[in-house]
């Protein structure tokens, strides 16, 4: 990685100084750390590493991590679109209030969310105690993951598809009731593909959210290996059980995994820019 | 097919945007809804196209009460002033999309739709452009292409919500004349927003000035320019000299000057103002004893064929604009803080109301 | 990837009643509902749920929780930690901004990327590295136990994975802002005689305060309420390396839950005053930006 110096004369002081402390504090937090991830994991022979994150308890618990937080960010896209859609379009009493709360997943601590939702949703809980006797159990089961990263990822789609609705302009509507369309058609042809970008992204960035989270989810998974066991709970056993290599080499898994999808997502960005242009 | 409106009113608020407008749209005209801004046009034309409601009043299509009939079943070509093309598609689709979107059985086929779309491409000049994104146009590409894609479905009206306003000076004038060749050769009934006097009195075969939700007058663009009705229209279209005085029995006095005003016969010493367009001026050296009003000649601005002079009255009373031919300017010799003496050589008078 | 928190920096506004783009009130209100309905399962019922928890077993109780030597060492230290991280974030994300966004250089869009880094990672993993390298068995670990320095299971350790956390918020809040506002007005400054620190104190600041604020906020938020990263690196020593949300964990699973819920209640109260002081930040950016003439019918 290098950083060319600057390519345009600029009469502004500090650059130097600025891009100097920038890379410098980025290495010694970041990149280093990281680094020493792959590192270590370079250290063990590829049969080992092949060993370690194919054992059938890891597999589990990536499964469970993987396929709970695609779970949940179907559930968020669908549902986050269907809230950002409300907060947009209509006017209600408490609509500022609920608009302001829908962040709360960012600002609350994940363990408190994680005790919180156990509690709701035990066989004695608020919710828990109506879902139980029809035969659904929440807490302490994979059911339980995906309602916790569903509450983690909430705000994702909502903030990501909010303000690209707001702007859509109500002038494409009304090309599009002008030249005919139903509200279904202008809702499939026109509202749709031009959020799609957003609602896309959102649902990318829960989903890597969920895949990594730890606090809301062990409280209210129940944690048995093989069954409610999500991967990164498995590194801190590892790692409890003083099995670094272990714990390592499905940290480094799961960052590859984390990296293709940013990758994705910048490209699923660029096209995104360059089909839609910056103005209509 | 012809356009009604009968008593139209609607307010945002405290404001009246429309106050009772009644207005006839004939079948194959080409009509500017011409005023400033916050005038009503732009909301007019909505109401017509069924975008907005009216809180009263009705519109007739063909004779017939379309009022109750939602935007999409009005069949009316809406042309946005920002294009509202829709940036996921390529100008193709943008065109077929009123085509694709008509129920099943009144649907073209895909070649039935194809050859469209490619007539209206040719139509509007951008054949070459089928496969473009809106973003890769420029303004007035995409301007042309929101017309093909109000036209693809064959409208009995076309509705155009001030098409040039986004448009830079020169790109607008070439625009404003193919419009006019493209109705010549299409002759859908017309209605285009505008607030820009030129291209209505260009462009147009009747202009409807509105102001402050009412209409002031409507007319052949010659006769709305050459006879305005109202003191607003004088003072919009184009610019104008006012001359306060007193109208008494038919005669309409200022300075030391007394003009005709037969239209206020029964007038009685009332307030009055006399308007003059800049080329209704007569300038001339002073003589004593002259008729005319005592002016020194600020600024001589020579255009061609033309002197464009701005004159200040000696009373205080404020500017006058005259325009004269440049070789009068040169036969005067004329000179930056001559006094000259300025006479309307015709002048519309309005009586002060209340 | 993170969360993308724009200043959203107008409103639109829709009129309330139009027919061509508006649905049946049916429609509407179905959505309505079901968007609440979702909200409240998820989110507010939850919500309430911590406060009740909390107060189950009465005022005294609640507050005994709280006054607990553990408790009260725990809410210091998570305030202390997060003192430590915000400032050292907020530096390093005005010096990010200045650099990326007023001046052009090559490997830009890579160092954006870099920068984002950390929310991608688990936070698992975020104290998983530390631990690599200063932990016992890690690269320097020896050397550090030698000199009796301790990072992991200690104070630095959980400074350290804080701020890996809350790494990008500033810097992310402050580059897009930055590069909407355009070098002109510090140039002006400088071309008017300003030195460097004048321009930046008296032009740039004045200018990204609200979205300095804004990263500061949220980027408290984190710290104040990481659990995952700080689980792996503090060793849980109650009364010293217990911070806040690992002293709910621990009550908790001593199955004191009211003790628990009475902790984290004062989180909760913390993730709400985020909110609020989020809200108002917005709220008065829109005002502040905002052209109160521009209201009235579109013509």
């Amino acid at each position: 990685m290098s950083f060319a110096l600057r390519t345009r004369h600029s009469v502004l002081p500090g650059f130097g100084l600025a891009l100097g402390f920038t890379v410098l504090y980025l290495s010694l937090i970041v990149l280093i750390p990281l680094s020493a991830a792959f590192i270590r994991t370079a250290g063990m022979s590829w049969e080992a590493f092949w060993r370690t994150v194919t054992a059938p308890r890891v597999l589990a618990s990536f499964e469970l991590s993987f396929g709970a937080a695609f779970i949940a960010a179907l559930i968020n896209a669908f549902f986050g679109l269907i809230v950002a859609w409300v907060l947009v379009r209509y006017r209600f009493a408490g609509k500022k209030l609920i608009d302001a709360l829908v962040d709360l997943p960012f600002a609350l601590p994940t363990a408190v969310a994680g005790i919180a939702l156990t509690a709701v949703y035990s066989s004695k809980g608020w919710i828990g105690q109506y879902l139980e006797p029809n035969g659904v159990k929440v807490a302490f089961t994979p059911l339980g993951v995906v309602v916790a990263l569903t509450f983690i990822g909430l705000p994702f789609v909502v903030r990501t598809v909010q303000p690209v609705l707001a702007d859509l302009g109500r002038e494409l509507e009304e090309a599009a009731s002008v030249l005919g369309a139903t509200r279904r058609q202008t809702f499939v042809r026109v509202i749709l593909p031009a959020i799609l970008p957003a609602l896309i992204t959102g649902f990318a960035l829960a989903f890597a959210r969920g895949v990594g989270e730890y606090g809301s989810v062990i409280f209210i998974a129940g944690n048995m290996p093989m069954k409610s066991e999500i991967a990164p709970l498995l590194i801190v056993t590892k790692l409890e059980q003083y099995d670094y290599a272990g714990a390592t080499a499905i940290a480094v898994v799961m960052l590859v995994a984390s990296f293709l999808l940013l990758f994705a997502l910048n490209l699923l960005q660029w096209w995104a820019r360059r089909r839609g242009g910056q103005d209509s | 097919m012809s356009i009604e409106v009968r008593g139209i009113g609607k307010h945002f608020g405290n404001f009246t945007a429309l106050d009772n407008v009644s207005l006839d749209f004939p079948t194959g005209e080409l009509v500017a809804l011409l005023g400033p801004s916050g005038c009503g046009k732009t909301t007019l034309l909505r109401i017509i196209a069924g975008l907005e409601t009216a809180e009263s009043g009705s519109v007739l299509f063909h004779g017939e009460d379309a009022t109750e009939r939602e935007a999409r079943e009005r069949k009316v070509g809406f042309v946005f002033q920002h294009y509202a093309l829709f940036r996921h598609m390529t100008v193709f689709e943008n065109i077929a999309f009123g085509l694709r979107v008509k129920p099943r059985r009144e649907r073209p086929g895909e070649k039935g739709i194809r050859d469209k779309v490619t007539s209206l491409l040719k139509l509007v000049q951008l054949d070459w452009l089928a496969e473009r994104y809106p973003s890769q146009l420029s303004g007035g590409q995409r301007q042309r292409i929101a017309l093909a894609r109000a036209l693809a479905v064959e409208p009995k009206v076309l509705l155009l919500d001030e098409p040039f306003g986004a448009l830079d000076a020169k790109v607008r004038k070439e625009l404003r004349r193919w419009l006019r060749r493209l109705h010549d050769e299409i002759h859908v009934t017309s209605i285009f927003v505008t607030h820009d006097q030129e291209e209505a009195l260009e462009v147009a075969d009747r202009v409807v000035l509105m102001n402050q939700g009412r209409v002031e007058q409507i007319g052949t663009p010659e006769e709305v320019y050459e006879h305005p009705a109202t003191p607003f229209v004088y003072g919009f279209l184009g610019s104008v000299n006012l001359f306060h005085g007193r109208a008494h029995d038919g005669v309409m006095h200022f300075g030391n000057l007394a003009l005709d005003a037969p239209e206020h016969g029964g007038a009685e010493n009332a307030l009055a103002v006399a308007y003059t367009r800049p080329h209704e001026i007569e300038v001339g050296r002073f003589a004593p004893g002259d008729p005319g009003i005592l002016a020194r000649l600020k600024r001589a601005l020579i255009v061609g064929p033309s002197a464009r002079l701005e004159l200040e009255r000696e009373d205080g009373a404020g500017m006058i604009e005259a325009e004269i031919p440049s070789e009068l300017h040169r036969r005067l010799a004329l000179r930056e803080g001559d006094t000259l003496l300025v006479r309307p050589r015709r002048t519309k008078v309005f009586l002060n109301a209340a | 990837m993170s969360a993308t928190f724009a200043l959203p920096m107008a409103e639109y506004r829709f009129p309330v009643r139009r027919r061509a783009s508006g649905e049946s009130a049916l429609v509407k209100w179905s959505l309505i509902g079901t968007a609440l309905a979702f909200l409240a399962l998820f989110l507010f019922v939850p919500l309430a749920a911590v406060f009740h928890e909390a107060l189950c077993k009465g005022l005294d109780a609640y507050i005994a929780a709280l006054a607990e030597p553990d408790a009260l060492a725990s809410i210091k230290l998570t305030f202390f930690v997060a003192a430590l991280a915000v400032p050292a974030n907020l530096v390093f994300g005005v010096a990010a901004a200045w650099a990326i966004a007023r001046f052009e250089f090559r490997g830009k869009s890579l160092l954006l990327t870099l920068i984002d880094l950390p929310f991608s990672v688990s936070p698992v993993i975020s104290g998983l590295i530390y631990v690599l390298i200063f932990g016992a068995q890690g690269w320097i670990g020896p050397w550090l136990q030698s000199h009796d320095i301790k990072i992991i299971f200690a104070l630095p350790g959980i400074a350290l994975a804080t701020v890996f956390v809350t790494f990008p918020f500033v810097a992310r809040e402050l580059i897009p802002l930055m590069q909407e506002q355009g070098s002109e007005e510090e140039e002006a400054a400088i071309v008017l005689g300003a030195s460097g620190w004048q321009t930046f104190r008296r032009v740039t600041l004045p200018n990204i305060k609200w979205g300095l604020l804004y990263g500061v906020i949220l980027c408290n938020a984190r710290a104040l309420g990481e659990f995952g990263a700080v689980s792996v690196v503090s060793g849980h020593i109650r009364g010293q390396t217990n911070t806040m949300p690992l002293h709910v964990e621990i009550l908790y699973n001593e199955y004191q839950f009211a003790a628990s819920f009475a902790v984290a209640s004062v989180l909760a109260l913390l993730a709400l005053v985020t909110l609020a002081l989020k809200s108002y930040v917005e709220w008065r950016v829109r005002h502040e930006t905002s052209d109160p003439v521009t209201v009235g019918p579109q013509e």
